[in-house]
């Protein structure tokens, strides 16, 4: 059980600490609302289905999705690297570093075409 | 401290790596990089000629590997998830011929007044005013390239796999570069776009079926290993659950590549709508590879439990070749037509697997070698002929083809008369193969079949040659494009291919025998 | 536990899934269940894995995600493609091949 102590701690600190931030900013922050406070936070979506054909999504949010998914499947194989990285020693770290080789290449051909131009 | 990792051995032992059995798939697959390395760096205009030089360099130097791969290397490699055999090999070089092949006729840009047969970006709205800007500016499509090298790769692996994992993964690698270039061509572009997701969505479908068998047969055998799966079924009675839910989905899997009754009815739709060099392509070597893995998991994997499999495959081979045939005569659009008669030589490929002995295995391996070529220029001389609004599709529009361009109207003819079987064709000399080998194994009924099959099958190809040399052409006859050397070459290759094949075919015949068997 | 209840529970996701693919018309939910059924393959690997006593299972889960993200990627690029050129995402309406 004591193995899962660290993260308990981590857990009951993490809670503390967001609890404590939302009482503090509540009673010391000054209160002046406005059209602006009230939206959606900058990169997310408006909560209520848009006058868009039913509230579907615009179809470039796909692209994002496909960029995101691509990449960051990818990177579960590092993680079985990192837990043995010790004992992979050079013929892991040669095999991981081929891996992220052909990533960057992808990487290097959606930047270059324009994949990351998302408006 | 304590340790949460679950107890293994102190020292990790590494899989070595044999580079040169391996050097033919790296280095497709490290093309396929390549290329996309150049897709992101060369500018647009010289694009196109770095990737034909990369591709075309990188398939014919794998086929310099393939041929000089010394009897010294053979043998299961890389950890056991690769055999590089006779059979391997043999299909490795079967695929890469065919493949080069094809890739010239992709390259031929003589066929569309706009250039090539594909749309300069596939993504952008059909018709658009951006699209017409792009095709304005001459911009051709150039990602064609290293999608199909990674097809290529995919391919190569997939023969040569020996392990669940490994088969799944190349099934993969080679079918979704495949679903993107169903998507490409430059005219009828919704029907391209269609097809490419009928493709996607039933292929996807049939791959979740071969995993889900390969889960159960990794249960059975507690090893993804081919060699070790067939010692389960030899030594491990019981669990007769898993065993066949397991066989029976793999297979389905397999059978889906390979367009066989009851999964063919991706094909037509497919093989219509892909732009026709791709066609070609899937049509050659994706049946090369699909049965090339089907042999080899049938063969050594389940080859313990071929009284399981085999009589259900006598069954689905009788079916796939009338069901191919019968529809075939109903077609009455040229690429369809071609793909039933796919759907028939799956069947008659089938015979051959079913078989089940030495004499079956190089007899499909032949076959498919004289089928892949024939089917590439086939399908490269339908790309030639051309009416107003792209490709003259429709059977009617061929009539007269014999009087107006008598060359290609010949060569035309004599690929349907290979495919029809006919003697001193390449499919003649295959199919004999495979109905001997069928016959030796007991399989009389299903050899009758074939041999009806076959004869329903001459008379839709005979149709359409005596439609092309004694009708009158009618008023919307179809132009004839000249090609360029790049098809040229790739017609030469199969009309040269399907002669030698027909009437030398010792050689080759001795070539698929001395192959055999495969190595576990 | 008993693992043949995670088999049992694998079968039935993948039935799921199968009669998804079969029964929906949206591309995207058929696309869904397929992913669906990958997913009841990984479950089947790694219960295997952990009767057989091997890892090997576990390393086939690992693969399967990342090529069913690959999947994810090539699909939605295929639909999103015919849905700008068509408006709609049903299977049923893309119906040029049929003769």
């Amino acid at each position: 059980m004591n193995v899962y102590t660290p993260i308990l701690v981590l857990g009951i600190l993490a809670f503390g600490f967001a609890l404590f931030s939302v009482v503090v900013a509540g009673i010391t922050g000054p209160k002046r609302y406005n059209r602006a406070r009230l939206d959606a936070y900058e990169c997310g979506i408006q909560p209520t289905p848009q006058p868009m054909g039913g509230g579907r999504f615009p179809v470039k949010y796909y692209l994002v999705a496909m960029s995101f998914i691509i990449f960051d499947i990818e990177l579960v194989f590092l993680y079985p690297w990192a837990v043995m990285v010790d004992d992979l020693g050079l013929f892991g770290l040669v095999a991981m570093l081929v891996f992220l080789t052909n990533l960057i290449v992808v990487y290097a051909y959606e930047w270059a075409r324009g994949g990351l131009e998302w408006d | 401290m304590v340790h949460l990792a679950v107890p293994m051995a102190e020292t990790l032992t590494f899989p070595s790596l044999q580079y040169r059995a391996m050097a033919p798939i790296l280095i497709v697959l490290g093309a396929a990089v390549l290329g996309v390395v150049v897709e992101a760096l060369v500018p647009q205009a010289a694009r196109r000629a770095v990737q034909l030089a990369v591709t075309l360099g990188g398939l014919a130097t794998a086929l310099v590997f393939v041929v000089a791969t010394p009897g010294s290397e053979l043998g299961v490699v890389a950890g056991g998830t690769l055999a590089i055999d006779g059979p391997g090999l043999f299909l490795q070089m079967t695929i890469l011929v065919v493949a080069i092949a094809a890739m010239l006729v992709v390259a031929e840009r003589r066929v569309d007044p706009a250039g090539d047969a594909f749309a300069p970006r596939a993504s952008s709205l059909v018709g658009s005013g951006e699209e017409q800007e792009q095709t304005r500016r001459g911009w051709s499509q150039t990602e064609v390239w290293p999608l199909s090298l990674f097809a290529v790769g995919g391919m190569l692996l997939f023969v040569t796999a020996n392990d669940l994992l490994i088969l799944f993964l190349a099934l993969e690698v080679m079918s979704l570069p495949l679903y993107l270039l169903a998507g490409m061509a430059r005219r009828r572009r919704l029907l391209s776009q269609e097809a490419a997701m009928k493709y996607f969505l039933l292929g996807s479908f049939a791959s979740a079926f071969l995993l889900y068998g390969s889960a159960m047969l990794f249960g059975y055998a507690g090893s993804l290993d081919f060699a070790a799966i067939a010692d389960a079924f030899r030594d491990k009675p019981g669990q007769l659950g898993l065993q066949v839910i397991g066989l029976t989905l793999l297979g389905a899997g397999l059978l889906f590549k390979a367009a066989a009754v009851p999964f063919h009815m991706w094909a037509p739709d497919v093989y219509q709508g892909a732009p026709t060099p791709i066609t070609g392509f899937m049509a050659g070597a994706v049946k090369v590879a699909a049965f090339g893995a089907l042999l080899r998991v049938m063969y050594v994997a389940l080859g313990g439990a071929a009284w399981e499999w085999q009589p259900a495959f006598w069954v689905i081979a009788s079916v796939t070749m009338l069901v191919g045939v019968v529809l075939a005569v109903t077609s009455s659009d040229i690429k369809r037509m071609l793909a039933y008669s796919s759907v028939a030589h799956a069947g008659f490929l089938l015979l051959g697997v079913v078989a089940f002995s030495t004499a079956g295995l190089s007899a499909t391996m032949f076959y498919l070698l004289a089928y892949g070529l024939t089917t590439v220029g086939a399908f490269a001389v339908v790309m030639l002929v051309r009416g107003p609004s792209g490709e003259a599709g429709h059977l009617s529009s061929w009539a007269g083809l014999g009087r107006t361009s008598p060359v290609l109207a010949g060569v035309f003819a004599l690929f349907l008369l290979a495919l029809a079987g006919i003697p001193l064709t390449s499919g003649f000399t295959a199919k004999f193969g495979v109905f001997a080998a069928a016959i030796e194994a007991g399989g009389v009924w299903p050899v009758i079949a074939a041999v009806v099959a076959s004869a329903i099958s001459a008379f839709f190809y005979l149709k359409v040659i005596v439609l092309m040399f004694f009708a009158r052409p009618g008023p919307d006859a179809p132009a004839v494009v000249v090609p360029s050397l790049l098809t040229t070459t790739a017609i030469g290759v199969a009309v040269v291919a399907t002669l030698l094949l027909g009437v030398f075919p010792q050689a080759f015949l001795d070539l698929a025998s001395g192959s055999t068997p495969f190595l576990r | 536990m008993n693992p043949t209840n995670y088999l049992v529970l694998s079968a039935i996701l993948f039935s799921i899934g199968a009669a998804g693919v079969l029964v929906r018309r949206n591309a995207i939910v058929v696309f869904m269940c397929i992913e669906l059924m990958l997913n009841a393959s990984n479950l089947a690997f790694v219960t295997f894995a952990r009767m057989n006593g091997t890892l090997d299972g576990q390393v086939v889960a690992f693969f399967v995600m990342v090529v069913a993200a690959a999947e994810v990627v090539v699909g939605l690029a295929i639909i999103v493609t015919i849905f700008r050129t068509r408006n709609s995402a049903s299977v049923d309406e893309p119906n040029l091949l049929r003769l």
